[in-house]
């Protein structure tokens, strides 16, 4: 067979391409985002400098590896969502299927994404170095770089073969939960056994040598070997980037959230069980649909200690990670009201009224909000990360204001990018996105006495107790009260 | 609800832009009998369906369903039954559990409501513990159906069911169909196919009649 020149093809479409744009588009584009960039660094300057130099260093030996075993792992799990091996769509359909060199075609994408990682482990462990309590040589950063390269070569053998990479995102999984374990347990007052100190420079040095050696080589296997990555890999990849485009260029992150849920249940083999009958049915298929999620779940019940590392960070944050904590985890099971939501034809169909359906979605979300959110506060209050008090009941309301919080976010549908932007010194801001953005958080605002008592770091007492749970459940009929109706379908936001 | 004409349609008027696609038409489904709308692609069935089960607004005329304005209330959907929208389907669930859905929020025993009969009538029952999504559209659209018979309704408004069915289906579901009507149910359809319509026991009236 013929094996046609990719380079020529290539340099065609280019050139087409920018015979339909205007002069200098491209220049002004990439000058946009240089300028951007900028803008935005020297504006969160001081946010930078706390996550890269903080002015005291607050991580042991263990910690300092705990982290770079998360980093790794969400570095790893990164790159296998996004393939690493891809092309864009229009390319997946014209030229995956044309007679060029795959090796040619592939490799592009391989070397952004091995370079992409190399930056973000560079920059992770620039980061770890800047917290840790004693001084690492700073020939680390390019140890950093290295294991991103090593990273993305692994990611793309695994991406050619599916079978083993099971067991690579398993490994990755792992260290991600081994890493926070170890935080979490140093947090909760373990002590962790010292490593020994940062290895000296003349390890280091040698060592990332040899690393940089074998991740050169692994790089050039892995563009040796990249026509064998199997095409559905590659179709599933250019889909994920596509949708991920679409999402930054459109404003509207429920494409990519549509995508990532249709995939997960399409590889999903399902038996069919009964709906209970003791629940109403839109709760049996709630509690159908969790039980359906145990991996999600788990994640969740490991995620009730990560409260705990903020122990020491600012109040606020504290009490803005339980509050959002307990949406996400009551979020588990709403993908069924968004579904209502964006199109009411399942509800017509079933001929409920919008405020019985919305009543009988709101208690598997409000269970799950209200397990997560007392034990992560029971959590906090056995190792003495709260004030005095019995925080614990305090799940009791925040779960419901998680829950139709997150019914909310789930109603909330598409972007509206037909909303008059707002001008403001900084520029003009849209307004569709700003608002779909807070679809949900708003609610959050029903566990104010929560926040201002964890931010003043008053004591739980019995009167914040009342207060909460009064407040929280007042919101809740409140919200389920007037934005539904017994004579209507529909369930869109209101 | 038998007092009045299962649908009544009168001087209905709607245009897509410049362009009339229904105008002053008239049709009368009595209670308890079928009526099949005919006619070329984009004579405007598929409007006149639509507006019937409000999901469409006429630009002027009169439309009564069981004597009452059709609209977005749960006592309208709980009488009407319809394929005229495409579906969407709930994530994390199976065709079978559809069907159990459905049949429970009717308040039905899903274990006498006969949906394993049901999915094994319309050649799914090899398909129960598939996601919809993963089906065919023509495994899709007899699932759909399956939905639509399976609950309660006093009125079927269908899009031409007959679409992507193969003889025997259309055959089997022309059948089932009758056996609505003879249970007392009313039927509004669009199709273009006469003799299927025949079968389900409905009349033929041509849009260009209307």
């Amino acid at each position: 067979m013929t094996v046609v020149e990719l380079r020529p093809v290539r340099r065609w479409i280019r050139r087409t391409q920018s015979a339909h744009r205007d002069r200098g588009e491209t220049a002004t584009t990439a000058y946009v985002v240089v300028f951007s960039i900028l803008v935005l660094a020297a504006m969160a300057q001081e946010t930078l400098a706390a996550v890269f130099r903080p002015l005291v260093p607050d991580l042991t030996g263990s910690g300092a590896l705990a982290w770079a075993a998360v980093c790794a792992g969400l570095l790893f799990a990164t790159l296998r969502r996004l393939g690493p091996v891809t092309v864009s769509r229009p390319a997946a359909y014209f030229l995956l299927t044309a007679p060029v060199s795959r090796r040619r075609l592939l490799s592009p994408t391989l070397t952004v994404a091995t370079f992409g990682a190399a930056l973000a482990g560079a920059a992770a462990a620039l980061g770890i170095l800047g917290h840790a309590a004693s001084t690492g040589s700073i020939v680390l950063v390019a140890t950093g770089a290295v294991v991103g390269v090593l990273l993305a070569v692994a990611a793309a053998t695994a991406q050619a073969r599916p079978r083993a990479s099971r067991i690579a995102d398993a490994v990755g999984r792992v260290a991600i939960a081994a890493g926070l374990a170890v935080l979490v347990a140093e947090e909760a007052g373990w002590t962790p056994p010292t490593p020994g100190g940062w290895p000296p420079a003349v390890v280091v040095v040698p060592l990332t040598g040899l690393l940089a050696l074998v991740a050169a080589a692994g790089f050039l296997l892995a563009v040796r070997d990249l026509a064998r990555t199997p095409n559905d890999e590659i179709l599933d990849s250019a889909k994920t980037a596509g949708t991920l485009a679409d999402s930054v260029y459109g404003v509207e992150p429920s494409f990519l959230a549509d995508m990532l849920e249709r995939r997960y249940w399409a590889h999903r083999r399902l038996r069919s069980t009964r709906l209970s009958r003791r629940l109403p049915p839109l709760t049996a298929q709630d509690l159908l649909l969790a039980r359906r999620r145990v991996p999600r779940l788990l994640w969740a019940a490991a995620a009730t200690t990560l409260p705990l590392l903020l122990s020491g960070a600012p109040p606020w944050l504290l009490a803005g990670t339980l509050l959002i904590g307990t949406m996400l985890v009551a979020r588990t099971t709403t993908a069924a009201v968004k579904t209502d939501a964006t199109n009411p034809v399942l509800l017509r169909l079933l001929g409920l009224t919008s405020r019985r359906a919305l009543w009988q979605r709101l208690w598997v979300p409000a269970a799950l909000g209200t397990i997560w959110a007392t034990v992560a506060l029971g959590l906090l209050q056995v190792t003495g990360a709260l004030p005095p008090g019995p925080w614990w009941p305090l799940g009791l309301a925040l779960g419901p204001i998680g829950a139709v919080a997150g019914l909310r976010a789930a109603r909330a549908g598409l972007v509206r990018n037909d909303l008059l932007p707002v001008e403001t010194p900084m520029g003009s801001v849209p307004t569709g996105p700003v608002l779909h953005a807070f679809a949900g958080l708003d609610l959050l605002l029903l566990a104010l006495p929560t926040v201002v008592a964890l931010a003043t770091a008053a004591p739980a007492t019995v009167s914040l107790l009342i207060l909460q749970l009064g407040l929280g459940y007042l919101g809740v009929h409140a919200y389920l009260t007037f934005t539904t109706s017994p004579d209507r379908v529909e369930l869109a936001a209101r | 609800m038998a007092d009045h004409p299962a649908v009544e349609v009168s001087d209905l008027n709607v245009s897509y832009g410049s362009t009339p696609v229904l105008v002053d038409v008239g049709l009368t489904v009595p209670a308890g009998a079928g009526v099949c709308v005919t006619g070329e692609n984009g004579i405007g069935k598929s409007t006149l369906l639509r507006c019937v089960s409000s999901l469409q607004r006429p630009d002027s005329g009169v439309i009564r369903v069981f004597g009452g304005e059709p609209g977005d209330r749960p006592d309208f959907w709980r009488a009407v039954a319809t394929t005229v929208e495409p579906p969407t389907w709930y994530p994390g669930l199976t065709a079978h559990e559809h069907a159990e859905l459905v049949c429970r929020a009717h308040g039905q025993d899903p274990g006498e409501a006969g949906i394993d009969e049901a999915l094994e009538r319309f050649g799914l029952a090899g398909h129960a513990d598939a996601i919809p999504p993963s089906l065919s559209s023509g495994q899709k659209q007899r699932l759909t159906l399956a939905l639509v018979l399976l609950r309660p309704s006093a009125l079927l408004i269908l899009d031409e069911p007959e679409q992507r069915l193969d003889p025997e289906g259309r055959a089997m579901v022309a059948g089932m169909l009758a056996d609505y009507l003879a249970g007392g149910g009313s039927l509004l359809l669009a199709s273009h196919d006469d003799k299927f319509a025949v079968a389900a026991g409905a009349e033929i009236v041509s849009m260009d009649m209307l």
